[in-house]
């Protein structure tokens, strides 16, 4: 059972109140924040006020929802009504949206309790949260490890048990790579099943929401409700391929589960080893693995980075001090108090990658950089569609390495870059993907895999990462514990809401 | 090959103020993230060319007035605001 069902039963069975739980929650944050940074924003009242709200359901004898009471984060670049939102940057310091994006509209609506907004890169840029203008997360297995990006503080959060799920979202891996280095599970939905709006885009073409979760079962729940079509989102279809709650533990005997060579270039040795033990399960549980190649992957990287640099150059441009966020103090005139807020309020990485996406955008380079890009994105687009002739589901590392050090990303932009090589392929072509935990290196950090779907082919990737789930449940996160947890009580009650 | 120029160009049009100590730093790095993207020019095209993800195409919809936010809320967000407008001053 994950852990989204367990706390059902524990508030429908009265072992708890919901206010009782949150409050534990909140207690835990208070004591492991300090060490982990996950959090940005506690919102500590409005979650005791909706988890009351549900215990006055329960007294009353009404009917709870799934995610109803079940205390939650938000990454900070989704727009929550009257709540801060700030993309961990400077320029967007006191911004309080006057909307809830769709998604948090969604859970808010089914009585989620929202403990606070998580940590990221600034503006979801970057690969260890250390892009942030409040400082990195830390990982919850290690705190001297960064918990990657740029989701780091949901994952940090989720793995150190501070939230029981999260939302994250996932522009080149950000949701699957630090889910991969904190020992959870993360879904990168298939471009357009989950709504946009209100996220803060970074690139439009390639942003998704999705769920980090600690078993897949979670992360089947909290996709299933949150991929509604909506009319905000131009390019929100919803839920194409159906719920995939039902279809977890269907029987995977004959699924074709494909390897890319490509996809196993360059990796640490202790991570290759776990994904090939990780098909060794597979095949023990009847699917047949088919290998191929996928030389175009090679590519990806850079079509990624113009790509996503293009048009966070445009995204970005909306940062002026006139209408929100921050506004530089002292100026000359209206073209020098812009450079100086835009100069002022962003980091060092976000400029780079402006002045990156502007170069080519910029007449005498478009052709060459970003026309290029996007005829190759065609063809990366036509080779996985190929490839999955051959299969049903690709498998594949998720990041080529575990969890680096602090400090360790922040020295070389290109080297940064390449952590992001197994990720991006599947934002540049919009199909989903989920990073489950296959194993530990032998330092101990947490290795993760990738399951690659056709577009809106979520419940198979879901069903066969369940599958794995139940036949290696020792390396999910339930069995395993980062942070030390020093008051009794609270970590009772933690454990019981743990496998 | 990236230049100081070019960084200086592009910053201008970024709205962006790159310090002087800063300049040779930048133009640096661009032209190793350049070097990188570079590899793209070797690839062979496949002349699929691109136009959507996962087949989206363009969503119509009647050009029907709702409500919106109300302007006092909009403005709370603002830096400066007078009358019911964003304030921009040209001069502190």
């Amino acid at each position: 059972m994950g852990t989204i069902a367990k706390i059902h039963d524990m508030l429908v069975s009265k072992q708890c109140s919901c206010a009782e739980l949150t409050k534990s929650y909140l207690d835990e944050i208070e004591k492991a924040n300090s060490e982990l940074n996950a959090y940005v924003n506690i919102t500590g009242d409005e979650a005791l006020k909706t988890a009351q709200a549900v215990d006055k359901k329960i007294a009353g004898g009404e009917e709870i929802g799934l995610l109803e009471g079940v205390p939650m984060t938000l990454k900070d670049n989704m727009s929550t009504k009257g709540i801060e939102t700030t993309c961990c940057s400077k320029i967007l310091t006191g911004y309080k949206p006057i909307f809830d994006a769709t998604v948090w509209e969604i859970l808010k609506g089914q009585n989620a309790v929202m403990l606070g907004k998580t940590n990221m890169d600034e503006f979801a840029m970057g690969s260890s949260c250390e892009n942030s203008y409040f400082g990195g997360a830390a990982n919850p297995f290690n705190t001297n490890h960064v918990a990657g990006g740029s989701s780091g503080g949901v994952s940090s959060a989720v793995g150190g048990n501070i939230a029981a799920y999260g939302l994250g979202s996932d522009t080149g891996g950000s949701i699957r790579q630090p889910a991969s280095f904190c020992g959870v599970v993360g879904l990168k939905p298939t471009y357009g099943s989950v709504s946009r709006y209100g996220l803060i885009a970074y690139a439009s073409s390639l942003d998704q929401i999705g769920p980090i979760t600690k078993s897949v079962e979670d992360a089947s729940i909290v996709f299933d409700a949150i991929s509604k079509q909506d009319k905000r989102d131009s390019t929100s279809k919803g839920n194409v391929g159906g719920e995939t709650f039902s279809k977890l533990n269907n029987d995977i005997k004959g699924m074709k589960i494909g390897i890319a060579r490509e996809y196993l270039d360059g990796v640490r040795d202790d991570v290759k080893e776990a994904v090939l033990a990780a098909a060794e399960t597979y095949k023990s549980l009847g699917a047949e693995i088919v290998y191929f190649d996928l030389p175009v992957l090679k590519f990806a990287l850079p079509v990624y980075y113009i790509i996503a640099c293009a048009e966070a150059s445009s995204n970005l441009g909306r940062y002026d001090g006139i209408r929100y966020g921050y506004k530089t103090e002292h100026y000359t005139g209206t073209h020098d108090m812009i450079c100086r807020t835009r100069s002022e309020g962003f980091g060092e990485e976000v400029k780079r990658r402006i002045l990156l996406g502007t170069y080519v955008l910029s007449a005498g380079y478009y052709d060459a950089y970003y026309k290029k890009a996007q005829d190759l994105r065609g063809t990366i687009i036509s080779a996985f569609n190929k490839a999955f002739e051959q299969c049903d589901v690709i498998l594949a590392p998720t990041v080529p390495m575990t969890a680096f050090e602090k400090g360790h990303a922040v020295s070389d932009p290109v080297e940064t870059y390449l952590t992001d090589i197994c990720t991006v392929p599947v934002n540049i072509a919009g199909l989903p993907g989920v990073s489950i935990p296959c194993g530990f290196n032998a330092n101990g950090m947490p290795i993760g895999m990738q399951l690659i779907g056709k577009s809106f082919g979520e419940a198979t990737i879901l069903n066969a990462a369940y599958k794995y789930q139940q036949a290696a449940p020792e390396k999910f996160i339930d069995t395993k514990w980062g942070v030390k947890h020093k008051n009794k009580n609270i970590l009772r009650l933690h454990h019981s809401v743990r496998r | 090959m990236v230049t100081r120029e070019d960084v200086e160009n592009i910053a201008l049009l970024s709205k962006l103020f790159v310090p002087e100590d800063e300049l040779d730093g930048l133009t640096k790095s661009m032209q190793e993230i350049i070097d990188f993207a570079d590899a793209i020019n070797n690839a062979p095209s496949g002349g699929e060319g691109f136009d959507n993800i996962n087949n989206l195409s363009n969503v119509f919809r009647e050009d029907e007035v709702v409500p919106s936010y109300p302007s006092e809320e909009i403005l709370k967000n603002a830096p400066e605001q007078a009358e019911d407008h964003f304030l921009v001053r040209n001069r502190e």
